[in-house]
């Protein structure tokens, strides 16, 4: 049964993520998204570009938190989303979405909720909020 | 290098400067929702009958132009893109014809230990074949003005 806004405290933590971003998986994005960069799907390409190698598109980290809400609460219906890129995440390395719900307005039956994409070092690479509705 | 952001505003905001119409293809809204770990079945199975484009979707549509011609560049090229805001307003379905309007909705500076920075705010409004809004997306875009370090 799917989480419902009665059920949610302020605090709650979503359960965290480990996103697929092999390059294979990259692959799949970019071609269903139309990014034909190669510095998303190719590390050689990337590193021509100063880049240490491949880097996931800032509009897949996007959507892996899109989905890391989804997983937590299906029904939750995204009002708002607004990420911020503050570096870049690698294909092929091993990073963390996660969630804390920051408020909740009654009136609405909305959520704020912090998310965050870490990559192994611990460090936080993309950062967002989304108002979320629940059911 | 001064950067009037006023005058920037004054002269830039407020007006469509590109539209660019898109379809909506099933493949490539499972491909994008799929790779991206999504799971609810709206969104990954055509078959379900509220099957629709995941909330940040539009986000992937980029019009003919980033800015606006003759657009002051600040440090030269378009800078780099620093995050996205994307407000869905109705569900984007398979074959839908997306129409996007863009127009530089706000201009800023920060001024950090690497220089000022010029955030520019890129709109993109999207509708659907039967003119409905359908979402809004912010794309802040920093130009670094490299001759001030």
């Amino acid at each position: 049964m799917s989480l419902t806004f009665d059920d949610v405290d302020f605090g709650a933590e979503l359960p965290p993520i480990a996103p697929d971003v092999t390059l294979a998986n990259v692959r799949r994005f970019t071609t269903a998204s139309g990014m034909t960069f190669a510095r998303f799907h190719d590390h050689e390409q990337a590193r021509k570009e100063g880049l240490p190698g491949a880097i996931v598109p800032g509009i897949m980290s996007q959507g892996i938190l899109v989905a890391l809400i989804h997983r937590w609460a299906p029904g939750a219906v995204v009002r708002k989303i607004d990420t911020i890129f503050r570096a870049p995440i690698l294909v092929d390395s091993h990073p963390v979405a996660r969630g804390v719900v920051t408020d909740k307005n009654d009136e609405t039956r909305t959520l704020e909720i912090d998310l965050t994409i870490q990559n192994e070092a611990k460090e936080t690479r993309v950062v967002g909020t989304a108002t979320v509705e629940l059911p | 290098m001064e950067i009037d952001v006023e005058a920037l505003k004054r002269d830039w905001t407020g007006f469509t400067f590109d539209t660019a119409e898109f379809e909506a293809l099933t493949a490539d809204l499972v491909g994008f929702a799929t790779a991206c770990g999504e799971t609810a079945k709206r969104y990954t199975d055509p078959s379900d009958p509220d099957f629709q484009a995941v909330p940040n979707y539009p986000s992937r549509y980029v019009g003919r132009r980033v800015l606006p011609d003759n657009f002051p560049r600040l440090g030269g090229g378009y800078g780099f893109d620093a995050g996205k805001c994307v407000t869905p307003i109705a569900p984007i379905r398979a074959g839908d014809k997306i129409t996007a309007r863009s127009q530089i909705h706000d201009v800023y500076t920060k001024t950090g230990r690497s220089g000022t920075m010029l955030f520019i705010v890129h709109r993109m409004e999207f509708s659907n074949q039967r003119g409905e809004p359908v979402s809004v997306v912010d794309w802040r875009m920093v130009q670094q003005d490299r001759g001030a370090q």
